[in-house]
C-alpha cells in the first residue's frame, strides 16, 4: 500500500490543508465559550447529521468493520443498522430537542439539574477519563494504520494527527468540528463508494458477490462435516454459516448473537452513545432550532442506512479475491492497494484519513467541554465570564492534546489489545449510564442517592463479570466462562444495565423524593414546552 | 459452576428454545412498531414552527423512509 503516485500524494495534500484552511477560517470569527462548545447555536441541521455520521465511524472503524464481515459475514451491519437506526429516531423526537431546550452545555450539567452535584461530577469524571485516554488510542490506532499505510514512522504519524486535528479544533471548537466533519464524511463515503463499487465490478455485481458467497458456505459446511462426521445434519447450511445473515443465533461462532444484539446493543449501548454521549450529543446542542437538532438526528439516521454498504460489503468482496488472508483487518487495505489506480488511492486515504480526524476533534472538544463546564466553571470558577471560558477551553484543549500524545507514546510498545481493552471499559459504564440518564429523564420518583448508588452499582457489577470471565481467573478458580461467546461486551452492559436499574428504583424508593424544580427536568415536566 | 453460572446457563438456554425465524419476525416487528410511533407524532413535533409544513420539511416522512429501508434490510436478510 505504500507505493502512492505523485498524483495521490496531491489528493492527500489538497484534502489536508483545505480542511486545516477551513478549520483555522472558521476559528477567526469565536468570541466566547458558547461559540467554541457549542458553536454559538447556530448548525444547521444538515451540517450536524454529516457530522454525527463521521464521528461515529472512525478510521480504525472502516478497517475493523470490513475486517469483521470479512471473518463473520454481514451480521457486523447491526452495528450500524438496528445497532444505531432506532435509537437515532428515538433521540430526535423525545431527547435531543429536550436537551436543545434546556440551554445546558453537556449531559452531566443535566444531571446537577435532576439530581444533583454529585451525580454530574461522577458522570463527567468517568466520560473525561474515558474520552482523555481513547484520544491517546485513537491516535496511536491512527499512527499505526498509517504507518502500515503510508509507511510513515508511527512517532511522526501521531505528532502529524495531533498536530493537524488540534490546530483547527483549538482555534475552531465545536463548528470548525463540524464544518470539517462534513468535509470528512463527504470525503469518506465517496472514498468507500469508490471501492465498493470497482470491487462489486471485479466479482461480477451484486449476483456475482452473492453467488460466490453461497459456494463459499457449501465450502465451509463440507469442511466443518469433515471435522465432524458425526454430527446431525451436517450437509445444511444453519444460519451461522450464512455470510449474509443479520440475525445470528444464541449460540454462534460469532461475537454477534441476536440477545446481545437485541438486548445489549439495541437496547443499551446505542441509546447510550446516542442519547448520552458527550461527543455525539455535544453537536445537536449547537443547532440553530430544536427543529434543526431533529432533523440533524433524522438526516444522520437516514446516512446511515448506507454505511454497512460502504464499508462492510467490501469486506465481503475481500473474501471473494483474497480467502486467503490471514488477518480479517487486511481486508480493506489490501483490496485498496490492488484494486485502486493511482489518484484514486489518494482519494480512499484522504477518506480514511478524514474519518480518523473526524472522531478525534469530536473527542477532543468535548473532553474540553466536560472539564472546563463541569470542573472549571461548577467547581473553580462559576463567575467566570463567557470570554474567559474560550481561553480556558482552548488551554484545556491544548493539555488535553499534549496527554493524548504522551498516552499514545506510553502505550505505544504495549499489546495491540490495549483498543479493544477500553472498547471493553467503555461498556461498563455506559449501561449504568444509560441508567441513570433514563431514570432521572423518565421517572419523576428517581433520586439523586438512587443514581449515584445504581451508577456506581451497576459498574462495579460490570468489572465483577470481566474478572469472573478472564481466563486466569475462572481457571484457577476451576470453573468454565461465564460467557460462552467470544468478546462478551454486549452481555456486560445488559447486566451493568440491569443492576443499575434495579439499584436506582430500589433507593429511590428508600431516599427523599427530589423537589418540584428538579423534577421538572424529566422529559415530560414542564421544560418540555418552554425554552431555558 | 456458581449461581451466576446457573443463571446464564437457564437463560441461554431458554432463549436458545426460540426459533429463529421468530426472532427475525421481532426485529421487524420492533422496526414496524416503531415506524407507527413515527407516523403517529403529532405535526407540531415534527414540522418547523415558523415555515408552511409541506412533505419535504415534515421529518416524519424522512424518518418514516429510514425505518422503511431498514423493514426492507431486515425482511430480506
Amino acid at each position: 500500500m505504500t507505493n502512492l503516485a505523485n498524483l495521490d500524494y496531491v489528493m492527500l495534500a489538497v484534502y489536508l490543508i483545505g480542511t486545516m484552511a477551513l478549520g483555522v477560517y472558521i476559528g477567526r470569527r469565536l468570541k466566547t465559550g458558547s461559540d467554541l462548545f457549542l458553536a454559538g447555536r447556530s448548525l444547521p441541521w444538515w451540517a450536524i447529521g454529516m457530522s454525527l455520521v463521521a464521528t461515529d465511524i472512525g478510521g480504525t472503524d472502516i478497517i475493523g468493520v470490513g475486517g469483521q464481515a470479512y471473518r463473520y459475514g454481514m451480521a457486523v451491519s447491526n452495528f450500524e443498522w438496528i445497532g444505531c437506526i432506532p435509537a437515532m429516531i428515538i433521540a430526535a423526537f423525545v431527547f435531543v430537542p429536550f436537551f436543545w431546550r434546556t440551554g445546558v452545555y453537556t449531559i452531566p450539567e443535566l444531571m446537577e439539574r435532576r439530581f444533583n452535584v454529585g451525580a454530574r461530577t461522577l458522570l463527567s469524571f468517568c466520560w473525561v477519563v474515558f474520552m482523555a485516554c481513547n484520544l491517546g488510542i485513537m491516535l496511536l490506532a491512527s499512527a499505526k494504520l498509517m504507518s502500515v499505510l503510508l509507511g510513515w514512522d508511527q512517532s511522526m504519524a501521531i505528532w502529524v494527527t495531533a498536530i493537524m486535528v488540534g490546530v483547527y479544533t483549538i482555534f475552531g471548537g465545536l463548528a470548525a468540528v463540524v464544518y470539517t466533519d462534513v468535509i470528512q464524511c463527504a470525503v469518506m463515503i465517496i472514498g468507500c463508494l469508490i471501492v465498493l463499487v470497482i470491487g462489486l465490478a471485479e466479482v461480477g455485481g451484486p449476483a456475482g458477490l452473492r453467488a460466490s458467497l453461497e459456494k463459499l458456505e457449501q465450502e465451509r459446511v463440507v469442511a466443518s462435516s469433515a471435522e465432524d462426521p458425526g454430527g446431525e445434519d451436517t450437509e445444511a447450511i444453519s444460519e451461522d454459516d450464512k455470510y449474509l445473515a443479520l440475525v445470528l443465533p444464541v449460540d454462534t461462532k460469532t461475537p454477534f448473537p441476536w440477545t446481545g444484539i437485541l438486548f445489549g446493543l439495541a437496547m443499551i449501548l446505542s441509546p447510550a452513545y446516542w442519547i448520552g454521549n458527550q461527543a455525539i450529543v455535544q453537536r445537536s446542542l449547537g443547532a440553530k432550532s430544536d427543529y434543526q437538532a431533529k432533523a440533524a438526528y433524522v438526516m444522520g439516521a437516514l446516512l446511515k442506512n448506507i454505511i454497512p454498504i460502504i464499508v462492510a460489503v467490501p469486506g465481503l468482496i475481500a473474501l471473494i479475491k483474497f480467502p486467503e488472508l490471514r488477518d480479517g483487518d487486511h481486508a480493506f487495505p489490501t483490496l485498496v492497494a490492488q484494486l485502486l489506480p493511482s489518484g484514486l488511492r489518494g482519494v480512499f486515504l484522504a477518506s480514511f484519513l478524514a474519518a480518523l480526524m473526524s472522531s478525534i476533534d469530536s473527542y477532543l472538544n468535548s473532553s474540553a467541554s466536560l472539564l472546563t463546564n463541569d470542573f472549571y466553571k461548577r467547581f473553580a470558577r462559576p463567575d467566570a465570564t463567557d470570554r474567559q471560558l474560550l481561553l480556558i477551553g482552548r488551554i484545556v484543549t491544548t493539555l488535553l492534546l499534549m496527554w493524548a500524545i504522551y498516552f499514545a507514546f506510553l502505550i505505544i510498545h504495549m499489546e495491540s489489545g490495549i483498543y479493544a481493552i477500553f472498547q471493553t471499559l467503555m461498556a461498563f459504564f455506559q449501561g449504568p449510564a444509560l441508567a441513570m440518564l433514563m431514570t432521572g429523564l423518565l421517572w419523576k420518583r428517581a433520586t439523586g442517592t438512587g443514581a449515584i448508588v445504581g451508577f456506581l452499582g451497576g459498574i462495579c457489577t460490570a468489572v465483577t463479570l470481566y474478572t469472573l470471565n478472564q481466563p486466569a481467573v475462572y481457571q484457577a478458580m476451576g470453573w468454565k466462562p461465564l460467557f460462552q461467546i467470544e468478546e462478551p461486551f454486549l452481555y456486560f452492559s445488559i447486566w451493568a444495565f440491569l443492576v443499575a436499574l434495579v439499584l436506582i428504583i430500589v433507593v429511590s424508593f428508600l431516599t427523599k423524593r427530589e423537589p418540584d424544580e428538579k423534577i421538572r427536568y424529566c422529559v415530560f415536566g414542564e421544560i418540555k414546552k418552554e425554552t431555558v | 459452576m456458581t449461581i451466576l453460572h446457573t443463571i446464564g446457563d437457564f437463560v441461554r438456554d431458554g432463549l436458545g428454545l426460540i426459533p429463529l425465524s421468530y426472532i427475525r419476525i421481532l426485529f421487524v416487528a420492533i422496526l414496524v412498531a416503531l415506524l407507527l410511533w413515527v407516523l403517529m407524532l403529532p405535526n407540531r413535533e415534527t414540522t418547523p414552527p415558523d415555515t408552511k409544513p409541506t412533505w419535504a420539511n415534515n421529518l416524519k416522512t424522512w424518518a418514516a423512509i429510514t425505518l422503511l429501508l431498514q423493514i426492507a434490510i431486515y425482511s430480506i436478510f
